[in-house]
């Protein structure tokens, strides 16, 4: 059975030949389409408007898409967990990234992008503190200042255009670099220099940041 | 929910590093994360850099709890079949 094999096992079967292989094969897709389906079953919000066939088959492909992805990276497999833990994560992610396309298409990221910049400010300015005093209202005024002005003069406009998606409209990772025609590896470097430059914008300014956040939860 | 978003939005500022590993090094190590978390041990003792692109990352971080939670119920020996999955769909 699939589920009893070793790592060491997997991997020889999954590299014989013949009816050893096929089996081996057979029993990984079926984890993979297991994987895939147990990431839309809590998804399927993501789905609305498709019947259970055409959801199906969607986890269908995805767990075909993973099997060869794993199967190309059978050497890249380390031995630090179960073959199925790490060959599950190849179908999570297929999955993901399928369930968000049905989710976002026909949205214009574009027009998100371009139109809302005036939102986002609008958003940065609300003051949500409540019960502090007028030196920490003062605080919280300032920084928000800071990041506005951080966002508008420091930050490129693809830092921006992503922060604007991600951070304020919460357009998923995967839709973002459908976007933008790249990788997630991009998409992250822009937001962690986006990141990078508001702390220390803040830091330049005197501002601590983790004052500021005990204005939010006492834990901060 | 715009006040949440904003103070996570806070934190993650706040907990910037120089330093951050990229998706694909997280995604090559969080099998491994998984099994480190399982095992009772403290993942982000033992692998700090993953944790804190975790909980940096939206997309990496559902990827991790949906390969976490699987993980468990295959531990447990309720690894949901196709047709129970099935079933869950409409």
């Amino acid at each position: 059975m699939s589920s009893t094999r070793t790592n060491q096992e997997w991997l020889h079967d999954l590299n014989a030949s013949g009816s050893v292989q096929e089996a081996a094969i057979a029993d990984l897709r079926d984890l993979l389409l297991r994987a895939a389906l147990y990431f839309f079953s809590r998804n399927l919000g993501d789905f609305q408007g498709l019947d259970r066939d055409e959801i199906m088959q969607r986890a269908e492909d995805c767990a075909q898409d993973a099997l060869i992805a794993v199967l190309n990276r059978l050497s890249d497999f380390r031995g630090d967990s179960k073959f199925t833990t790490w060959a599950y994560k190849f179908a999570i992610n297929m999955a993901m990234t399928a369930a968000r396309r049905e989710r976002w298409k026909g949205v214009s990221l574009d027009e998100l992008a371009s139109a809302d910049k005036s939102n986002l400010f609008e958003w940065l300015m609300e003051d949500k503190s409540q019960g502090v005093g007028p030196e920490q209202v003062a605080m919280q005024a300032e920084m928000r200042a800071t990041l506005r002005e951080v966002i508008e003069r420091e930050l490129t406009e693809k830092q921006r255009r992503v922060l604007i998606l991600m951070v304020f409209h919460e357009v998923p990772m995967d839709e973002v670099v459908r976007h933008l025609g790249t990788n997630r590896n991009a998409v992250y470097k822009l937001l962690h220099d986006a990141r990078r430059k508001l702390k220390s914008g803040l830091q330049a300014r005197g501002i601590e940041i983790g004052e500021t956040l005990t204005l939010f939860d006492p834990s901060g | 929910m715009k006040s949440d978003r904003f103070e996570r939005w806070l934190r993650n500022i706040h907990h910037t590093q120089d330093e951050e590993i990229s998706c694909s090094e997280c995604f090559d190590s969080v099998s491994h994360f998984v099994e480190v978390e399982l095992s009772g041990e403290d993942p982000a003792i033992k692998l700090p850099r993953v944790k804190q692109h975790l909980d940096q990352c939206p997309a990496c971080r559902e990827e991790y709890e949906t390969l976490r939670d699987l993980r468990n119920l295959e531990e447990e020996g309720r690894l949901p079949s196709k047709d129970d999955l099935q079933n869950l769909i409409p």
